[in-house]
């Protein structure tokens, strides 16, 4: 264990002596552990693809979703714990109606990022509570255009052009910064985003896993929903084949 | 698991990521008797082994009647078993009262997944100490929910949870990809199959400690217990004698 903090750790309203508050950190392990959160904002709107691991061959395909919807227009999909996600959600889609009861508009994907962090970061002040162990991925396109934030349980929030979350985040990121994402389109950035799922997802760790792909574009009616049945079904057939490529490449260089 | 500096609390995070209070929790779960809960295209079925304080004492209730179109089966701490049924009671009449139609199953289990979270958040509560099946048909059709300790809610198309229920999800994982077409009666009796897989040596499922619950397209929510699982229990007997042949 790398971090642990010996006595300086047991409550989020502790400092320890080189100005970290463990119990954060803490709660970011928690997002680590879980499967992997992914956001791409490109030309034409955004993507949010989540590997779902599955702990069983019973779960239901296609229910128990990780990506979830607040305000209409903007979606959210999250890496750590699923019930304190519902949580933020909630929060998120009051705020988002709360919002349009005021100002009678669709919430901007600044605000509702401000607000989702400020609420986070109120759970890292008192030592009753606890923060959350979730980063969440706010995808958004308002009158700025496609928008893409990452709130995480400090309670900081940064907009993204593309961004990841999870056990496979690293990978992912790499992946991601090859990109030239202001120069695709959605349709090319759902292949990418469920490739770049199926390259993080460790085969050897967690055999069972579920795609999940959603986006928020012109197709969509400039609202967030999960993608239909065709694109996801040839995203998936995108992304297996490029691990098949893959594969053969890594062969070619044993034969060298 | 043991005794450590993190596990006071539900509202400490440990070096790994994890609750243990919440995990706690779900050890609690582990020690009530199993449940198991199946569906098929048109029903959805639970079965539970009962158990008895004592030769004189009634057998605790394991499956509770939440509407006519819903049912929960509980592994765990009973007493907050009742809280939260009492809770789904209140949402579905005050969904046929607002709203003049039958609770969603889904929104249902949502809105105790939240109440359990925020258990699992503050100081000074502990998390939920039960685990919940919960079954019901609503215009989506039937419906199989794990309700957790944590808050987390799966959907499945079987699930068995309480002490040695890997058995029982071991037989489930074998056998679900044929519950879709199964008749309710056929379904009642593989639900009882992987529940017999539960059992410890020398312990029989009988009428005394099964109980059985029901519901889908046109059949309300139904519990039998004593007398009404015999014919159920009798089929069960038919069925693996088949088997062994």
């Amino acid at each position: 264990m790398t971090s642990i903090g010996t006595g300086y750790d047991l409550s989020v309203s502790t400092y320890s002596p080189d100005g970290r508050v463990f119990q954060v950190e803490y709660a970011q392990k928690a997002v680590d552990n879980s499967g992997t959160a992914i956001g791409l904002r490109v030309k034409d709107g955004v993507v949010l693809a989540v590997e779902k691991i599955k702990h069983s061959r019973l779960l239901v395909p296609q229910s128990n979703r990780r990506i979830m919807t607040a305000g209409k227009h903007i979606g959210v999909a999250s890496a750590g714990w699923m019930s304190d996600t519902r949580h933020l959600v909630k929060r998120a889609r009051d705020e988002a109606h709360n919002y349009h009861s005021v100002y009678k508009a669709d919430i901007p994907a600044k605000i509702i990022a401000e607000r989702m962090g400020m609420y986070v970061q109120a759970y890292t002040l008192y030592s009753s509570v606890r923060p959350f162990g979730v980063s969440t991925i706010l995808a958004c396109v308002d009158k700025d255009g496609p928008q893409l934030y990452m709130v995480e349980p400090s309670g900081q929030f940064v907009g993204y052009r593309g961004c990841a979350a999870g056990k496979g985040k690293q990978v992912a990121k790499t992946e991601i910064e090859k990109l030239k994402l202001e120069e695709l389109t959605v349709r090319e950035a759902v292949k990418e985003a469920a490739r770049i799922i199926y390259a993080a997802h460790d085969e050897a760790k967690d055999k069972l896993f579920e795609l999940e792909l959603s986006w928020v574009c012109a197709e969509s009616g400039m609202l967030h929903a999960h993608v239909p049945q065709d694109v996801l079904a040839d995203a998936i057939q995108h992304a297996e084949r490029s691990l098949d490529e893959d594969d053969d490449d890594e062969m070619e260089d044993e034969d060298l | 698991m043991f005794r450590n500096q993190y596990d006071n609390d539900a509202s400490t995070w440990s070096p790994q990521g994890c609750i243990f209070q919440v995990d706690y929790a779900s050890e609690a779960v582990k020690q009530g008797t199993a449940v198991v809960g199946l569906k098929s295209k048109t029903h959805v079925v639970l079965v539970a082994v009962k158990r008895s304080p004592s030769e004189l004492a009634s057998y605790q209730k394991k499956i509770i009647r939440i509407d006519d179109h819903m049912g929960i089966a509980v592994a765990g701490l009973t007493s907050d078993a009742r809280v939260l049924s009492n809770y789904l009671r209140t949402e579905a009449m005050r969904s046929k009262m607002v709203y003049g139609r039958a609770l969603p199953v889904g929104r249902a289990v949502s809105a105790i997944g939240d109440k359990a979270q925020t258990n699992t958040q503050e100081y000074g509560r502990r998390p939920y100490g039960v685990g919940l099946l919960v079954i019901g048909h609503d215009d989506t059709g039937p419906h199989l929910y794990e309700f957790s300790p944590s808050g987390i809610v799966s959907e499945y198309y079987g699930y068995s949870i309480g002490a040695r229920s890997q058995s029982a999800r071991t037989n489930l994982e074998r056998n679900f990809e044929r519950f879709e077409e199964l008749s309710l009666q056929e379904l009642v009796v593989q639900g009882l199959r992987a529940l017999r897989d539960t059992m410890p040596q020398g312990k029989q499922l009988d009428s005394m400690n099964t109980s059985i619950g029901f519901v889908g397209m046109d059949t309300k929510m139904t519990i039998l217990d004593g007398d009404g699982t015999q014919p159920y229990l009798d089929q069960l007997d038919e069925a693996e004698a088949m088997d062994t042949e």
